[in-house]
């Protein structure tokens, strides 16, 4: 338990850094930005607390926001994205008590369950994160590019990150 | 009490997730950009530090492109030695040959070399204004070059500085052709991009390559014939179904503009002379 949460605890300030210090930079063809903070949420264990992964998934966000100058903005989409996990889990995999792991992975849910319940986790938040974003530059079609863009940039980041993670482990 | 306690811890979940919820839409909404906490934004004590750091880092990766605006700058003087000491030598000539009248047909340009103190390619019409002015011989309608190409003309003269129009200016048109042909149409700013403008009015039986180098016309006093100006990027249709326009990428990086030279023309005073009497000629016997 303590070798797993110091493991998420470093897991945690390392990919702040990078979306703080690299990834924020990244701007692919102007509209695909990658999330890869986000990656966190995705792994955290499901028998963690809700009220824990609210909260850590608020400040991740707010540390996000306060290096990016963006007011409240991926800390919205974090918290939501925190409430939405358990039942984007359940639409793909409803037997949870079968959970060989408690954290969602490739090695407990198969890589194809695991590959959707990644990907819809990241569509689900880039959405959020252009729809809060659209409040004050609105342009749908643009709108549609840019989520559309950045959840597959994101998606295929995180599986390469994923692949780096399950080789270390 | 008992209960209200249960209540509570039973959906503590959906009491945290409303309260994350309006503290970030709280900030969100905060619509006075001057009242944040600043160490809510990248100008934070730690934030700034943890930039500083990673700035360290990074300003490595850019030693590559610095070295290339080094270099490029080391040719830049280098030029400019060459060009200071052809001028000294003509200076010297001159001295030496005081008593010979100069051929001013063979040699009717000269040049003036001034810096750059203030530049803009951001608005929507750009000056430049440089270190130069009426006590070194600077006049209105001057044109200004630099080591690539045409920068603009000289508009507003001072004792010693002086204001030009930039070329990033609709104000200005400048009349050039295709290098090697003989057709000629004028160039504009069109506003939206400092590295390109547009040649309008060339004629639609000639045909053009992409790639192909636009020079100045020489049919003004302002710049001699021949002066590189941009190279062709694409072309378009006019409205009117006679003409193409070309969108033409220009050779001045306007952003790193530092040294120009005005170009001094020896013969203005003659050509205006000569367009007056045209226009005199013209009034009188129509």
């Amino acid at each position: 338990m303590t070798k797993t949460a110091l493991q998420f605890t470093l897991l945690y300030i390392v990919l702040a850094l990078a979306q703080a210090i690299v990834f924020n930079n990244v701007c692919l063809f102007g509209v695909a930005v990658p999330f890869v903070f986000i990656y966190v949420i995705i792994r955290l264990p499901m028998t963690l607390a809700v009220n824990w992964v609210l909260t850590i998934a608020f400040t991740l966000g707010l540390g996000v926001d306060i290096f990016s100058d963006t007011q409240g903005m991926n800390s919205l989409a974090c918290t939501l994205l925190a409430m939405a996990r358990r039942p984007i889990l359940h639409l793909y995999f409803p037997r949870e008590d079968e959970l060989t792991m408690p954290e969602p992975s490739i090695r407990s849910l198969g890589p194809e369950i695991y590959g959707r319940y990644l990907f819809t986790m990241v569509l689900f938040y880039c959405t959020a994160i252009f729809l809060i974003e659209a409040f004050s530059l609105f342009d749908p079609l643009r709108l549609m590019l840019r989520i559309i863009c950045s959840t597959f940039l994101t998606f295929l980041l995180l599986l390469g990150l994923d692949s780096v993670m399950s080789r270390r482990s | 009490m008992g209960t209200l306690w249960d209540f509570l811890l039973k959906n503590s979940r959906w009491f945290l997730f409303l309260l994350y919820v309006v503290v970030s839409c709280m900030m969100l909404f905060d619509s006075n950009p001057y009242q944040h906490y600043v160490w809510m934004t990248s100008a934070g004590r730690v934030t700034s530090a943890i930039y500083g750091i990673a700035a360290n880092v990074t300003s490595y990766f850019h030693l590559h492109d610095i070295n290339e605006d080094l270099q490029r700058r080391t040719a830049d003087l280098e030029l400019e030695v060459i060009n200071l000491r052809r001028q000294l030598r003509a200076v010297n000539e001159r001295v030496y040959a005081d008593s010979i009248a100069r051929d001013s047909i063979m040699q009717p340009f000269d040049f003036i070399i001034a810096h750059v103190i203030s530049n803009s390619v951001s608005r929507s019409h750009n000056y430049i204004t440089i270190e130069k002015g009426r006590l070194d011989s600077i006049r209105p309608e001057m044109g200004v070059i630099d080591q690539n190409g045409v920068v603009g003309i000289v508009n507003v003269v001072g004792d010693h500085s002086a204001r030009v129009i930039s070329l990033l200016n609709p104000k200005m048109r400048l009349s050039c052709k295709v290098k090697g042909r003989d057709y000629f149409g004028s160039l504009v700013w069109d506003g939206r991009n400092p590295s390109e403008a547009v040649l309008e009015e060339m004629p639609r039986h000639e045909r053009f390559r992409k790639g192909d180098t636009i020079v100045t016309s020489g049919y003004s006093a302002v710049f001699p014939e021949g002066i590189p100006v941009g190279t062709i990027i694409s072309h378009e249709k006019e409205h009117d179904d006679n003409f193409y326009a070309l969108r033409i990428k220009l050779l001045t990086d306007f952003s790193t503009l530092s040294t120009v030279r005005v170009i001094a023309n020896d013969m203005r005073p003659e050509l205006d002379a000569i367009s007056a009497g045209e226009e005199n000629d013209n009034r009188y016997n129509p």
